[in-house]
Formats: C-alpha cells, sequence, structure tokens
C-alpha cells in the first residue's frame, strides 16, 4: 500500500487506531460485497454466466424492503420505534425478500436463460445484460429517478462503549452478525448436504452429472434460488445499512461484487468471501491513505494487478482449457 | 458470401450512394428536420463514428473471440489524446490529421501495454481486466485534473483547417465551409473514415492474419498446433481494435469541439457498442454496421422523436413519468436484447461461420463447442 | 433481386417523406416565434427542471403567448438521455444545433448545467442566437480571470456576448458561504466537494474565502458521486474534529448521502451546502432527521416564503396552478421567460440579432419576480442576491440575507 499520506501528520498511536477503524469499516462494507458477490459466483460456477442481472435483483429487493417498512407501518400498524418490534420487523424482511428475490432469479432463469443452456457463452451475457436494462428500468418506474431515503431504524450506539476510540455500533455489528452466518451456513450446505454435492458435481462437469442421474436443470434452478436469496438477505442488510436506496444502486454494488468474484477465483465460494473483504478494504484503506476520488480506481488496479499474477484469482485453481 | 452474389453488384454500394446523395440533395433532410425537429444528418455523423468504434471492437471480439468490455476507455483515450494535442491551453495545437494519427496509435499502444500482460488470461478474466482497466481510465481522466481539466473537459476542439483547394469544389456543391455552421462537412469526414476502415477491415478479414484470428476464436489449442502464434496474433487483434477505438474518439471529440467528460465513456457506452455488434453479428462487417445503425439510431433519433409526439399531443399535462417515452427506453432496450438473443443469436446479418455454430445443435447441457471458446 | 428490395423501399420511404414534409410550411412563419428550453428532463435532476418548465410556462401564459405582435410557441426540449441518466454532450450539441437550424427560434432557454452550457454556447454564439441560463453558476462562462484561462472568450467565437443568465454566479456565493461560516462561529472546515465543475469550482472559491478570513482549512477531497458510502473518508473528517463540513456538489452527487454518513459516523458538526440543494429532495434524500438544524444551505435569491410584491405573486400563481411548491429555480425559470418576452417586444421584429441587441440592452427590468435590476457588459445581472437558510423540521428556513 502506498505510504499514509493523511495520518503522516497524526503520531503513531493514533496513526494505528485510524488504521483500525478503516479496516473496521472495510470489512463490514467488504461482508455485504461478499454476501452479493456469492450469488455471481454461484451461478458461474454452474452454467459459466457472468449474470449482470444479478445486481438489479438486489437492487429491487431494497426497493421490495423500503416498500414493506412502508406498508407494514401504514396497513399493520407497526411500530418501527420500538426495539422489539424493529428485531422482529428486520426478521420478517430478511424472510420475505429473500424469497422474492429468490423467486425472481429463478423466473429469470426459466424464461431467458434456460432457453439458451446450449448456445455459444456470448448468447446468455448478452440476455443477461437485457435483463438488468429492464430490471433498471423496473427500478426506475417503482422508486423514481432520484436516491431514497432507506429508514434509519438500528440503532447507532456504539458496543465497544460510548469513550472507546473506535467506532462500531449496533448498525456495524448488525452485518456482521447476519452476513458471516450465512456465508457458514452456505459453506456447509454446500460441502454436506445431497443438493450441495449436486451442486459441485454439476459445476465440475455437467453432462458427467447429468449421467450419474443427476437432474441437472433442477441443480441449476436451486442455484439461481439460493444466489436470489442471498441477493435479497444482502439488499435488506444494504438499506438498513447504507439508508439510500436507487436504481443505479444494482449496477455500482454488481460491478464491485463481480469484481470481487473474479478477484477470488470466480466459480470459488471462499473466493468470493475473500474478494468481497479484499474490496471492501481496497476500498477504506484507499479513502484513508490514497484519497477518496481514487478509491474506485484502486479497487480495479488491485484487480488487474493480481489477474496478472494469478490468473485464476486468490484462491481460484489454474485450469487448462478443456480440449 | 456464396461466389454467386460475389460477381452480382454488392448491395451495400446502394446504400452507400444514398448515404452520399442524402445531404446533397437537401430536401430530404429539410423534410425530416420538419417533420421530426432532428436532424438526421447530424445523427448519421454519430451513427459514423459510433459505426468506427463498433467495427474495432468487432475485431476483438467478433473477429478474434476475446471478450472486451472497456473498449469506451480507448475511446475516450483518442478523445483526450485529441484534446491535448489541439486545444489552445496546451502548445501543441496540431491540426487534425496529426491528431488523428496520433489519437489512433495512442489508443493502440495502451491496447497492447494492457493486453500483453493480460491477453493469456481465461475468457471471462480477459472480459473483467479489459472491465476494470475502462474504469480506471475513467478515473483517471476524472482526477488528473491538470492535465484533462477533470469533469469540465477540454475544449475547444478546433475543426479541421480545409484545404484551400476544397473551397471551390464545395460552394459547388452549396456546402457552406465552416465546421460549425454545415452538418455535411463531419458528415462526409466521418463517412469517408468509416468507408477507408470498412476497406481496410473487408481486406483484412481474407488476409492470413485474419484468418489467424477466426482460427484462434474457433479452437485456440488447434490454431497454435498449426504454427499460429497465439500471443502475437491476439495482441495484434487489440491494438488494431483498440487503435479504431482511438481513431473514433478522435472523431467525436472534433465533431463535438469538446472531449466531453470522462463520464461520456463509461461501462454503460461499452456495453451498448458489444450490443451493437451482438445484435447485427459477431464477426461480420455488415452486421456491425446494422447493429450500430439500428441501436444508436433508436437512442438518439427514434426515442427523441416519440418522446416529441407524445409530448405534442399534450396526452401528459401532469407529468406522469409513466406516459414519457424516455423512462422505458432502458426496458425496451433490454427486451430487444433478450428477444434478440432467444431467436437469433447469430445476429441479424451474421458471420458465416457463426451462423454455423449458432445453429447447431450442441451435444450436453452445456456444449463441448461452447467449452472450447 | 429480393436483396435490393430493402434499399429500393428505403429510397421509396424517402422520396415520399420529403414529398409529405415539403407540403409543410415553408421557411417558417413569420408571424410566429419559437422559444425552446434545453435542459436535462430525464434522470435525477428532473424535479428541479419541472419547475423551471413550470415558471417558464406561468411567463407565457401571463402574456397570452404573445410579445411584440409576434405569437410565441415553446417547445421542451431534453439535453439528458435516459441511457446516462444526466445531461450529454451530445444531446446539448444536438439542441443547439437544432435551434439554430430552426428559423421559428429566436431564443434558447438553457442550460441547466454549467458544462452543458460550454457545448452550445459557441454554437449558438455564431447563429447570434440569444441564449439565456436559468441555472448556470460557474463564473467562467461570462467573467474574465474567474474561470479557466481563455474563459469566456472561447465560447464567443463572434466576439460578442449572446449569452446571459439570471443567477448569481459562484464567486459570490461560495465566498458569502464562507463569511457567514465564520459568522456562525465556525473556526475549522473540511471542504468536499462532487468533482464536477459547478462543485469543484464553488469549493474552490469558499476554501480561498476562508483563508482569507482565517478560518482553518483542515482538508480538501472530491469524492465519487457514483460511490455509494463515505464512510471510511466520514472517520477520516472525524479525527480532523471540524466545526463544518463543507459540501460543494448538488442532491444528485450524493448530498444526502454526505449528510447521512457524517451522522452514521458520529461527526455531529454543521454541514453547509450550496444552492444546488435547495431543493426538496434534498431533504428527502438525506433524511430529515439527518440534516434538521445542523445544515445549512446557501441560496442565490430569496426562498419562495420569503419573496414580496410580485415574487409573492408567482410563487401564488404556481401554487394555484401545478399545485405544490416551487423549487428554488422555478423563478429564475419565470424571471428568463420574462426577458425573452421582453427582448422580443423591444426588438419587434423576428430577427436574431435584433433580439439579441434588445435583450443585452435591459436596463433597470421590473416586469419579473425579481426586483430590479440590469444586464451588465457580460450578461450578468447585477442581482447579487444570496441568502442563508437553515433545514428545520424537514424544512428550509430562511435565516438572513448573506453579505448585507
Amino acid at each position: 500500500m502506498t505510504p499514509p499520506l493523511l495520518v503522516a501528520a497524526v503520531d503513531t498511536s493514533s496513526g494505528w487506531q485510524t488504521f483500525l477503524q478503516y479496516a473496521l469499516i472495510g470489512l463490514t462494507n467488504g461482508a455485504l460485497f461478499a454476501l452479493v458477490a456469492l450469488g455471481y459466483t454461484m451461478v458461474y460456477g454452474i452454467i459459466e454466466l457472468i449474470n449482470f442481472a444479478h445486481g438489479d435483483v438486489f437492487m429491487l429487493g431494497s426497493f421490495l424492503a423500503l416498500a414493506l417498512i412502508g406498508a407494514m407501518a401504514k396497513y399493520l400498524g407497526w411500530n418501527w420505534g420500538e426495539p422489539a418490534m424493529i428485531g422482529l420487523g428486520i426478521g420478517l424482511l430478511l424472510v420475505v425478500v429473500p424469497l422474492f428475490c429468490a423467486a425472481l432469479n429463478v423466473t429469470i432463469d426459466r424464461v431467458v436463460y434456460k432457453p439458451l443452456r446450449r448456445a455459444p457463452k456470448l448468447a446468455p451475457l448478452v440476455s443477461a445484460i437485457g435483463v438488468s436494462f429492464v430490471l433498471m428500468n423496473v427500478g426506475l418506474l417503482w422508486g423514481g429517478a432520484a436516491d431514497r431515503h432507506f429508514p434509519d431504524l438500528v440503532s447507532r450506539q456504539s458496543v465497544l462503549g460510548e469513550t472507546a476510540a473506535l467506532s462500531f455500533t449496533v448498525k456495524d455489528l448488525m452485518v456482521v452478525a447476519i452476513t458471516v452466518p450465512i456465508m457458514i451456513a452456505l459453506t456447509l450446505f454446500v460441502k454436506t448436504t445431497r443438493l450441495g454435492k449436486a451442486m459441485r458435481a454439476t459445476a465440475q462437469d455437467p453432462l458427467a452429472a447429468q449421467l450419474m442421474g443427476i437432474n441437472v436443470d433442477r441443480v441449476i434452478g436451486a442455484t439461481f434460488a439460493l444466489g436470489g436469496a442471498l441477493a435479497g438477505a444482502a439488499a435488506v442488510i444494504y438499506g438498513l445499512y447504507i439508508n439510500t436506496v436507487s436504481y443505479q444502486m444494482g449496477f455500482q454494488n454488481g460491478l464491485y461484487a463481480f469484481t470481487a468474484a473474479v478477484l477470488g477465483g470466480i466459480g470459488n465460494i471462499p473466493g468470493a468471501v475473500l474478494g468481497g473483504l479484499v474490496i471492501g478494504l481496497a476500498r477504506s484503506l484507499g479513502s484513508g491513505y490514497v484519497g477518496e476520488r481514487w478509491t474506485s480506481a484502486l479497487v480495479f488496479v488491485i484487480l488487474i494487478a493480481i489477474l496478472v499474477f494469478r490468473p485464476a484469482g486468490l484462491l481460484g485453481s489454474r485450469t487448462r482449457d478443456k480440449v | 458470401m456464396s461466389p454467386a452474389s460475389r460477381k452480382r453488384p454488392p448491395v451495400e454500394l446502394l446504400y452507400l450512394a444514398v448515404l452520399l446523395a442524402y445531404p446533397l440533395l437537401v430536401y430530404p433532410e429539410d423534410a425530416l428536420f420538419r417533420l421530426t425537429e432532428i436532424s438526421i444528418g447530424m445523427q448519421l455523423t454519430y451513427i459514423f463514428i459510433y459505426a468506427i468504434l463498433a467495427l474495432g471492437l468487432n475485431v476483438v471480439v467478433g473477429f478474434t473471440g476475446l471478450l472486451h468490455l472497456g473498449i469506451a476507455a480507448f475511446f475516450g483515450i483518442g478523445a483526450y489524446i485529441t484534446g491535448i494535442l489541439t486545444v489552445p491551453a496546451y502548445p501543441f495545437q496540431l491540426g487534425f490529421l496529426a491528431a488523428l494519427a496520433l489519437s489512433t496509435a495512442g489508443a493502440a499502444l495502451l491496447g497492447v501495454l494492457l493486453g500483453a500482460p493480460t491477453l493469456r488470461l481465461r475468457g471471462d478474466y480477459l472480459a473483467i481486466v479489459t472491465l476494470g482497466f475502462g474504469e480506471v481510465t475513467r478515473f483517471t481522466l476524472r482526477n488528473l485534473e491538470e492535465i484533462t481539466a477533470g469533469t469540465r473537459g477540454l475544449n475547444p476542439v478546433p475543426a479541421p483547417s480545409l484545404p484551400v483547394a476544397m473551397t471551390v469544389p464545395l460552394h459547388w456543391l452549396g456546402i457552406e465551409p465552416d465546421w460549425s455552421l454545415d452538418y455535411r462537412l463531419f458528415y462526409y469526414l466521418a463517412l469517408g473514415l468509416l468507408l477507408l476502415v470498412v476497406v481496410l477491415l473487408r481486406n483484412l478479414e481474407h488476409s492470413r492474419l485474419g484468418r489467424a484470428w477466426v482460427a484462434i476464436r474457433e479452437d485456440e489449442l488447434a490454431a497454435t498446433c498449426m504454427g499460429i502464434n497465439a500471443a502475437r496474433v491476439k495482441l495484434s487483434a487489440f491494438a488494431l481494435g483498440c487503435g479504431l477505438a482511438g481513431m473514433a474518439g478522435c472523431l467525436y471529440a472534433t465533431t463535438l469541439t469538446s472531449t466531453a467528460g470522462p463520464d461520456a465513456f463509461d461501462f454503460n457506452r461499452s456495453i451498448i457498442m458489444l450490443c451493437c455488434i451482438i445484435l447485427g453479428g459477431l464477426g461480420s462487417v455488415r452486421g456491425t454496421l446494422l447493429g450500430v445503425f439500428l441501436l444508436i439510431g433508436f437512442d438518439n433519433v427514434v426515442a427523441p422523436i416519440l418522446d416529441g409526439l407524445i409530448q405534442g399531443a399534450d396526452i401528459n399535462p401532469s407529468g406522469n413519468p409513466l406516459l414519457t417515452f424516455s423512462n422505458w427506453k432502458l426496458m425496451i432496450f433490454g427486451l430487444a436484447l433478450i428477444l434478440m438473443m432467444r431467436f437469433r443469436p447469430e445476429g441479424l446479418i451474421p458471420s458465416v461461420q457463426i451462423e454455423a455454430e449458432m445453429t447447431k445443435d450442441l451435444p450436453g447441457p452445456r456444449g463441448i463447442r461452447a467449452e472450447a471458446r | 433481386m429480393s436483396r435490393f428490395l430493402p434499399p429500393v423501399l428505403l429510397i421509396a420511404l424517402l422520396g415520399m417523406i420529403t414529398l409529405i414534409g415539403w407540403q409543410g410550411s415553408a421557411g417558417g412563419d413569420p408571424e410566429l416565434i419559437k422559444i425552446v428550453s434545453s435542459l436535462p428532463r430525464t434522470g435525477s435532476a428532473k424535479a428541479q427542471t419541472d419547475t423551471i418548465v413550470n415558471g417558464i410556462k406561468i411567463a407565457l401564459a401571463e402574456s397570452q403567448s404573445k410579445a411584440g405582435g409576434f405569437e410565441i410557441v415553446y417547445a421542451d426540449w431534453d439535453d439528458a438521455t435516459a441511457g446516462a441518466g444526466q445531461w450529454t454532450a451530445e444531446a446539448e450539441t444536438a439542441n443547439a444545433a437544432r435551434a439554430v437550424r430552426d428559423p421559428d427560434v429566436m431564443i434558447y432557454i438553457g442550460t441547466y448545467n454549467s458544462g452543458a452550457a460550454k457545448i452550445s454556447m459557441p454554437i449558438l454564439n455564431k447563429a447570434h442566437l440569444l441564449m439565456i441560463s436559468p441555472a448556470n453558476t460557474w463564473p467562467g462562462l461570462t467573467k474574465p480571470d474567474k474561470g479557466d484561462p481563455g474563459e469566456p472568450a472561447i465560447y464567443r467565437p463572434t466576439g460578442q456576448v449572446n449569452y446571459v443568465r439570471m443567477v448569481p454566479t459562484d464567486d459570490l456565493q461560495g465566498p458569502l458561504g464562507a463569511a457567514w461560516a465564520k459568522e456562525l462561529g465556525v473556526k475549522r472546515v473540511y471542504v468536499l466537494d462532487d468533482n464536477e465543475v459547478y462543485g469543484k469550482g464553488i469549493a474552490t472559491l469558499f476554501i480561498e474565502a476562508c483563508q482569507d478570513l482565517g478560518i482553518d482549512v483542515l482538508g480538501h477531497e472530491s469524492i465519487d458521486s457514483k460511490a455509494q458510502e463515505f464512510k471510511p473518508l466520514m472517520a477520516t473528517i472525524k479525527g480532523e474534529k471540524p466545526d463544518l463540513v463543507y459540501f460543494g456538489g448538488t442532491t444528485q452527487s450524493k448530498g444526502g448521502q454526505i449528510a447521512k454518513d457524517m451522522v452514521a459516523a458520529g461527526l455531529d458538526c454543521k454541514l453547509m451546502v450550496p444552492d444546488a440543494c435547495y431543493e426538496e429532495a434534498f431533504i428527502e434524500s438525506a433524511g430529515a432527521e439527518n440534516v434538521n438544524d445542523r445544515c445549512y444551505v446557501t441560496f442565490g435569491g430569496l426562498p419562495p416564503e420569503e419573496l414580496r410584491g410580485p415574487g409573492r405573486a408567482f410563487v401564488e400563481k404556481y401554487e394555484q396552478r401545478f399545485g405544490g411548491k416551487p423549487e428554488g429555480y422555478a423563478i429564475y425559470g419565470y424571471e428568463a421567460a420574462k426577458v425573452a418576452l421582453a427582448a422580443i417586444s423591444r426588438a419587434g421584429a423576428k430577427d436574431r440579432a435584433a433580439i439579441l441587441k434588445a435583450c443585452l440592452a435591459i436596463k433597470n427590468f421590473d416586469k419579473g419576480a425579481l426586483g430590479t435590476w440590469s444586464f451588465d457588459a457580460n450578461g450578468d445581472t447585477t442581482l447579487k442576491t444570496i441568502s442563508g437558510n437553515v433545514i428545520h423540521n424537514g424544512q428550509f428556513e430562511f435565516v438572513k440575507l448573506l453579505g448585507q
């Protein structure tokens, strides 16, 4: 990393503190990127499709969450001011929104990508771009062109005590407390269950998997459902954490998540998590030590550098093209 | 192209004749302007420029099969090189031809610098590297304010100087010798350059190099076994594609009299160009031209006309966003792409080889051929 | 022959269109004058430009669409595209060329973005077409030595002024904002901008004024307006312990996100933003609870509630006709259209150069809603009213006139 420019003026002990603060923010943001990246990587692992529409499924999920919060207050008299109700409400959102995103993702796969399974790779890729445009337009008509404020429901109380020099709030904790268990559960699911095994088999060789009696279509559907659900969960957390939603957010976040997936080695689940964390850290440390306006460029410079030296990503194994 | 059709006069010449005659006839342009309030001639100029850009991209993606998601960056690099070399704020103040040559060469050189270490990456990894490079370029243009003037863009980019010998024939054709007052000067400049590029690519396509590109696209391993130096062939395609993008960028900046802002060269532009060549037919020069004509024409001509009609009909006095055509543009665009891929994935005018591949029923859930590409 | 069918059809179609188009009126209607506006009508600036267009419509309705014996028609052009979500150089160029070409167009109202004006100004200048901007605040468009080298001469290829504007420029607003900050007891500021023409310009002017006034400028950063959040940046700023954060930028370039990320990072100092955030959409996107009583907004002109006399009447008319309050720039749209109508009446001829000359000669104009003012030699208004406002209870509340 470039030498600390801004912190140079501050003494060393607080220099460390600042560094830790950036790292905390970076890891929290990174956990969010990772959650979206998982959806990219799982779909890619199975059908080798860069699903450009994934970020927009995520965007629609956060619009749904925003609409639900309003509707629950209006029609159910939900009191979003009371801690218990907030907890329960967020729990509800974390069920409904992922279900919606999973259903949306599966529908997209069935209607758009499935007929193209045998076509060369560019055809589904361009379709995915097309789906992304359509979903973005739906978001535009649904939420309007301007940024929308997402209610700030989670407390900003520090979990480290009010006097602590580091700031780590309940809100930050929420992100970690929801994303980490989801990632662990996903890993266990893919490693241990029958369906998870079928997914791995299909990713390795779909033809052989089919010959072994695996229903490849069902496995692909399940992968899209799972990826969509992860995006839905990420959408709820994103809304609660960043507090702004807009119809363009899917594109930007999708880009980062996709980068994270590639960085870690696309198709590789721990790789996507690692990639997300690296990008989160690169952004926050870049903002702190290089300059805010260079952060996005820095993410991509790191990406290019890593791919030049490790052409299959951080955790990807080097495979030769099959002949 | 079948041998029989090669002997008959190619139909393209008829289109070319229409394009050449259109501005000189004056009446059609005036009539269209009166009906639509849009200068079709001026929009055609932009379409020619984008066509050069798309043809460059087609060399990389269509001929050679390398997925390039950052072509807009090279378009922007061409525009900014032109800006730096010509605007009054810099001491160079070169003429148009010098700027054109240097923009093309500069973009090609950067393409080689990016390509040399990364072209060995597998398909999708290369795609993300080019995408990343595109974003890095955009931010660099934005942030290196001392050089690029940030988001303000470099301006004014001067118009090309007309040779004195041209004034008489121009007068004879009824064209005013002022680039900003008469669109036809840029129109013919862009059309001329586009023609040059088309002829160049047509010749390259059937040359040794062109066949090597296609061989790499079809099967890199087999091509290497046949003695093709894959790295060098890929790099040449990359250099040519990026160079053409730079050339289009130079033309773009000169026509707009400004480099515009860095955001004019974002990922969106790359994606639209990619959609143009896929819609038209990958690897096919005629297809690329048609794709650009349809997609850019839709965005720049059809959409404003429809918006104007809706405004004029006054059916939307309250400004309801659902009744504004432009609010549905992305949807229409997206649906067109999806339907196209579903029913005609080889594009409207496909290249012969790609059509054969795309219509062949491939075995297995993913297909062995898909794997190799 | 089937291969030749499409081009032959194309030629036939062109011929038909030519015939149809040619039957319409030739060379324009001598009794009719067209006023056009070129503003970003799609994307994030739409809320603001809606009210500008409404302001123009009110002015035209007041005069029954007549001026100097001519019938006035108005067309609302868009210089943004749906794909970009903001103004584009191509759309602005096309609009300018379209205006120059249409023999009925005598006045071009626009642009909203200073960057767009830089592109259309030279084109319109060559055609001696009067351009009235209701919103551009970049000083370099009119004032020598206040912008980039060569400005504004590079926008005037004929050497003559054809561009006037209704709003006070940033070289007033930035420094007056700094002076107000000092009055508020601010000693340490951190300055952010959105890296756009407008935002960066005004932030730079703010910093210069701070240095003159002895306010400590702790740092200056440009943000990426497409980024989603600024938490690490806020951590940096928090470490500097400023009394005030100044953001040179707009609602669309993440003004709202800056406000809420400040609060999220526990940075509870004041925030000051310029006129481009003076709109309901800013409070909506920031969340009222994040800006109440800590966000200060400077604005060129008086807020609608504070207007008296003709200004008050305009606001009432607006509310009556369109329902809902006008945004800050609506009145400038109205004033621009009023000036346009006055210029046509004074010229009394359908002639671009004559109308331009009549407009530049306007002195002590009081037909509009802004009070009495004149154009100076650069085409700037002599009006220099900048107001200071604070957000209270989710509303803009007028505090004082700045610099008086």
